[in-house]
């Protein structure tokens, strides 16, 4: 019989989870009406305005249009693949989480008891990250290739051949920040980030690793399919790309992915590049208020950027990848490594 | 408990390796031996190596095995184009397996397949990471270097194979 | 030696921007102007800080705090447009409260698309201004292509381009319009010299003719039972730009 503080643990890790998880799965309701405010707003509309006042029930309206919509498979596609394909994709998305601190410990006040802001602090933490993350795009790839359809197939291809060229820049970028703070784990990367150079700059690893930072988000761009890099499913020419033969529930399903990817790439930029949960200058803490904060503006950044640039052509794409990140990244490897030494 | 998991992920690594080898189709082939890779992953996570967990999962479910798809989607290998390539190997093969398995079956019956115990506690597996990290760099820093001379050279091959081709 | 190594990794694309800078900044040092180099830096520059996105971002940002142009059609705005607006047809009447239609059927007969169909029959009632009136009159609007032709053709200006647009409806019963819903009712404006001012945004609406237009104004979308109508508030006007 284990004693009552392990079982107070596991309850903790379980109620952990499962509020981790619904507030996942409900981030993406006030996300989809937030870009779409936002789109609206950059294109000078005004964006979602009937459902609701300022149209804010919007998503809840999609949502049961969604799940109510007739759920269609085509009729020459391999059935079983693509009903799981959509899990292929949103499964790695949620399992990310185990591994991403929301913040230190809090104490609750009531039973006085110290809580943990996070799932569990694996020792290869970031590695964890890039690996499940990079598992997401099974779902891209299998759901584009068991539609049986050109456009799908064409969205699958490019998302495979994408993810590939831009996963090496991406962990080659992270190496950097791994090598200053000399840790795979997250918790001690964001510990590291606290207190400030020469007493005025913030000691955040942005302002060590510019160029990571910048290889990191582009290539972050890339693999959470977002504009300019939105090749799977670029409208132009491929309609929806791997999505087209989707409806209903399983459709939702990759839009639900594809914003917690977004999230993903926000929660870990801040965490790697912004300090975590530090509060910049001479701000108070709060404990998760900052690190709230600056994941909401990474969030808007990549949706202020979807509205802004154009979509790459896909030479352009791979060139990108292959010629300047990876070239970039490597030489920041050695720049850091020359730096430590 | 351990050995549950350890039953679960062995089987399931198991059957998707048969998987790979006996489905008709060259995609869910792929996916079957990303399952037996993810299996694998977990049984070094089981034996306190998440370091090589998570690298098992990047590399190979992150990268090769997408690659495998690419390839296979943009071949577009049908069933039928399989045939051809056996050219009566199937005798050998038979030989070759069962010579196999015999070998194994006795090696297993015998125990001599368990390892002598390495001088790592459980403690010290905790910055699993550094410890590899430290025995690549030092100890096994000639090995280390070849393997990686030897992909670089793969990397070059491929390079070149690839230009002729183009013209 | 840097121009050679430079160029080999450039190859022949313009892709690896900044390496393409670097090696049109080592070409040839000797008749090099000063401004091609400050050029050349200013861009290896811009590059490197990526000027370009900040600018797109800052243009976007100005757009997105910028008030927004659309019109909130029918919640709460509505455009009426102006006088010269080719909308719904309104058959007319003169001050003596007289359809003004003979029936002449020169209408129908100069319509690009033949949509209107005039039956005249005898009247000397007194319902038309002479002894003759349209016993049916019916434009087929799903045909009409509101060229304002029968307008031009009328003798009697009895028929007239109105503003009303909001034609869409459920069923193709309302795509014929018929005498009864194109006629001016007969009193709800006072009769003036010449002819009637018809309600030229159609019967309900009640936006006259004098009514110059060219104004988005106040609307309220109302359903009950006859379906669904847009009341505008003449009150709350004001020009679109
Ligand atoms: S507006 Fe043109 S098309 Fe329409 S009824 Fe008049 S003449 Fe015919
Ligand atoms: S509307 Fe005018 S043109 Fe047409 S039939 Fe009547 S009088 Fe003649």
């Amino acid at each position: 019989m284990p004693d009552i503080n392990t079982l107070i643990e596991v309850a903790l890790i379980i109620v952990k989870v499962i509020v981790v998880s619904l507030i996942l799965f409900t981030l993406p309701i006030p996300l989809t009406w937030i870009e779409r405010k936002v789109a609206g707003h950059i294109q000078v509309r005004l964006g979602p305005f009937r459902v609701g006042p300022h149209g804010i029930l919007q998503p809840v309206a999609d949502m049961i249009k969604l799940m109510f919509k007739e759920d269609i498979a085509p009729d020459k596609a391999d059935k079983w693949l693509f009903k799981f394909a959509p899990l292929f994709a949103m499964v790695p998305a949620f399992a990310v989480y185990a591994a991403i601190p929301f913040g230190d410990k809090i104490t609750i006040p009531i039973i006085n008891k110290e809580v943990t802001l996070y799932i569990s602090d694996m020792n290869v933490g970031i590695l964890y990250i890039l690996a499940v993350g990079g598992i997401s795009v099974y779902g891209i790839i299998l759901g584009g290739w068991a539609s049986n359809s050109k456009y799908a197939l064409l969205g699958g291809i490019r998302s495979s051949a994408q993810m590939i060229s831009y996963e090496i820049a991406l962990t080659f970028s992270c190496i950097g920040v791994v090598m200053t703070s000399n840790s795979l784990s997250l918790l001690d990367i964001v510990k590291l980030q606290s207190g400030t150079i020469l007493g005025f700059i913030p000691h955040w690893n942005i302002i060590c690793q510019p160029i990571g930072f910048a290889i990191f988000f582009i290539a972050a761009l890339a693999e959470i399919n977002r504009i300019p890099f939105d090749l799977p499913e670029d409208e132009g020419s491929l309609a929806a790309g791997y999505h087209v033969e989707y409806s209903a529930m399983k459709f939702s399903f990759f839009m639900l992915t594809e914003y917690l990817a977004m999230v993903t790439a926000s929660v870990l930029t801040v965490i790697l590049f912004f300090g975590g949960w530090n509060a910049p200058l001479f701000m108070p803490e709060i404990p998760i208020f900052w690190f709230v904060a600056k994941v909401g503006f990474f969030i808007y950044l990549f949706m202020w950027i979807r509205f802004t640039l154009p979509r790459y052509r896909y030479d352009q794409l791979m060139t990108i990848g292959w010629k300047i990140l990876l070239p970039l990244s490597l030489l920041n490897i050695l720049l850091t490594g020359l730096f430590l030494l | 408990m351990e050995k549950l998991f350890f039953l679960i992920f062995a089987v399931i690594a198991i059957v998707s390796a048969i998987g790979v080898v006996s489905l008709r189709n060259p995609v869910h082939s792929a996916i079957s031996l990303m399952v037996c890779f993810l299996q694998v992953a977990a049984l070094f996570i089981l034996l306190r190596s998440p370091f090589l967990a998570a690298v098992q999962v990047f590399i190979y479910v992150g990268a090769v095995v997408v690659l495998f798809l690419f390839a296979v989607m943009v071949l577009d290998l049908g069933k039928e184009r399989f045939g051809g390539y056996l050219h009566h190997q199937r005798p050998i093969a038979l030989v070759v397996v069962i010579g196999f398995v015999f070998v194994m079956g006795f090696t297993i019956l015998h125990g001599s397949l368990d390892a002598p115990l390495g001088n790592y506690t459980e403690e010290a597996l905790v910055k699993n990471t550094e410890i590899m990290g430290k025995l690549l760099f030092t100890k096994y820093v000639f090995p280390f270097e070849v393997v990686s001379f030897l992909l670089l050279i793969a990397l070059i091959g491929a390079i070149v194979l690839a230009m002729k081709e183009k013209r | 030696m840097g121009k050679l190594h430079l160029n080999t990794l450039t190859g022949n694309r313009q892709t690896f921007f900044v390496a393409a800078n670097l090696s049109a900044f080592f070409k040839s040092p000797m008749n090099w102007q000063t401004t091609d180099r400050m050029q050349n830096m200013t861009n290896i520059l811009k590059k490197i800080f990526f000027i370009d996105f900040i600018k797109g971002l800052s243009l976007t940002l100005g757009y997105e705090v910028s008030k927004s142009v659309t019109m909130r059609y029918p919640d709460e705005e509505k455009w009426l447009p102006y006088q010269r607006f080719r909308g719904l047809h309104t058959l007319n009447r003169d001050a003596q409260g007289r359809e003004l239609c003979v029936a002449c059927e020169l209408c129908a007969k100069t319509c690009p698309t033949k949509c209107i169909t005039v039956v005249p029959m005898e009247d000397d009632t007194g319902i038309g201004i002479s002894d003759r009136i349209a016993k049916v009159y019916e434009i087929n609007l799903v045909r009409c292509m509101f060229c304002g032709l029968c307008e031009d053709a009328c003798p009697t200006t009895a028929i007239r381009m109105g503003r009303d647009y909001e034609l869409a409806c459920f069923s193709l019963d309302c795509a014929a319009a018929d005498k009864k819903r194109l006629l001016a009712p007969a009193h709800p404006f006072p009769f003036q010299e010449g002819i009637q001012k018809s309600p030229l945004l159609g019967g309900d609406k009640g936006v006259g003719q004098e009514f110059e237009g060219g104004y988005v104004v106040g609307a309220r979308l109302e359903r009950n039972k006859q379906g669904i109508s847009i009341k505008p508030d003449l009150t709350r006007k004001k020009r679109w730009w």
